[in-house]
């Protein structure tokens, strides 16, 4: 296929006063990761990879789903049949966007463990995740390491994000202390509009776009929530750090040593996810192996074995997601049945 | 005493976006919660004029609380 001239693509852009060429070779030049790849994820991948972000590294835990594709804008049916990992059927999609555009696909799930090797080599952090125990281990290795990040998150009609400036403004655990026993409302229970996905997601990508052009003086220094149904807009002021902040002023780093990181996870409303350690699984010789159990099914890059009412769908790196309880003790007692322990 | 409720985010479906409320003085942060029907387990941050502020804090007169919960969703 004929790759068009980054001059044909980026033309308009470049026009545009605040990016010019200098801008856009900023933006070439940039290295941006992407940390889930659901609904705000597929915003931001797409509206960053559209505009020329040299270098994207989309990290997803997850596989496409129907439920997803009323705003998970990068999937489509035929990802959701087969289970594609979320961040592989990203990668393709963007690709095929624009070409100029080194995108790369982790389909892991962002640990202690991986974090340094994931996020270290980027310039800018973007939040496409739908949880904070994900957020505060960006957040900490944000802080530790100084490197911006923005956080997106929507539900219902609204959406919320701020920009996070280490030693500029508030940090995530300044503005939403760790609680330990943190509830929120959920997709599940609160519902979802795409166009609060979208509007939210496209205001974190355009702060994106001034940081990596330079821009910086130019970024918002609040926590902005808009509300696209019943209408609503306001900030709230996040330069100042809270007194005592456990990770931007006293510097515990408590997320990033992994203390008390559960290794078993509720995900969704119907799912567990299991990764205990890490471990190489050979998904063909597990396939042949599952085969007499029940009914298996392979996509190159994860395997989905359904037996009775559950549905696992395993990972080469070990880690599995059990769908049809929310047991813990069920979820794992099939998976050292079929996996081993 | 009089304050200036405002709920942000979530936390407006199904109550309002800002109201005055009476209170005694000494009232703390807290009790407004209660009286909302707001789960603190559900609480982003609370602001007394702007300024962050822990769900003990009392309130004063004219005291502009705001309430923003934690959104997850992605
Ligand atoms: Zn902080």
């Amino acid at each position: 296929m004929p790759t068009l001239s980054s001059n044909e693509i980026y033309s308009r852009q470049i026009l545009f006063r605040g990016i010019g060429e200098e801008g856009q070779q900023k933006l070439q030049n940039s290295r941006v990761a992407i940390v889930g790849c659901g609904a705000t994820g597929s915003v931001i991948a797409s509206l960053l990879a559209r505009a020329g972000v040299g270098f994207l590294r989309i990290i997803d835990r997850d596989y496409v789903e129907p439920s997803n594709l009323q705003r998970q804008i990068l999937f489509d049916e035929d990802d959701a049949a087969k289970f594609i990992p979320k961040a592989v059927a990203a990668a393709k999609r963007l690709s095929a966007c624009n070409s100029n555009v080194k995108v790369e696909s982790q389909v892991a799930d962002l640990t202690p463990h991986n974090v340094e090797s994931l996020l270290a080599d980027c310039t800018l952090i973007m939040d496409g995740t739908d949880n904070f125990e994900t957020r505060y281990l960006i957040n900490d290795f944000a802080i530790a390491k100084n490197i911006p990040w923005i956080y997106t998150a929507a539900i219902g009609s609204i959406g919320v994000t701020m920009n996070i400036l280490p030693g500029e403004t508030a940090c995530m655990a300044c503005m939403f202390p760790d609680s330990p026993n943190g509830a929120m409302e959920t997709c599940e229970t609160f519902g979802i509009l795409n166009a609060a996905v979208a509007g939210i997601g496209a205001s974190a990508s355009s702060e994106a776009l001034k940081f990596l052009t330079g821009a910086k003086a130019l970024m918002r220094r609040t926590l902005l929530t808009e509300d696209v149904w019943w209408t609503d807009r306001a900030e709230l002021p996040a330069e100042a750090q809270r007194a005592d902040c456990r990770c931007c002023v006293r510097r515990e780093f408590t997320h990033l040593s992994g203390e008390n990181r559960p290794h078993i996870a509720l995900c969704g409303s119907n799912s567990v996810q299991i990764h205990e350690k890490t471990r190489t699984i050979d998904l063909a010789e597990l396939e042949q192996r599952l085969l007499p159990h029940g009914t298996v099914r392979c996509n190159g890059f994860a395997l989905r074995f359904w037996r009775g009412p559950y549905q696992l769908t395993i990972f080469p790196d070990g880690r599995a997601i059990i769908k049809g309880t929310t047991d813990v003790g069920v979820a794992r007692s099939l998976y050292a049945r079929f996996l081993g322990a | 005493m009089q304050i200036q409720v405002r709920l942000y985010a979530t936390f407006r479906i199904g109550r309002f976006n800002e109201q005055t409320r009476d209170y005694p003085p000494g009232t703390r942060i807290s009790k407004v919660l209660e009286d909302l029907e707001i789960d603190e387990s559900l609480i982003g941050t609370a602001f007394i004029d702007f300024k962050y502020a822990t769900l003990d804090r009392e309130l004063h007169e004219g005291a502009r609380l705001g309430i923003f919960p934690k959104v997850g969703g992605g």
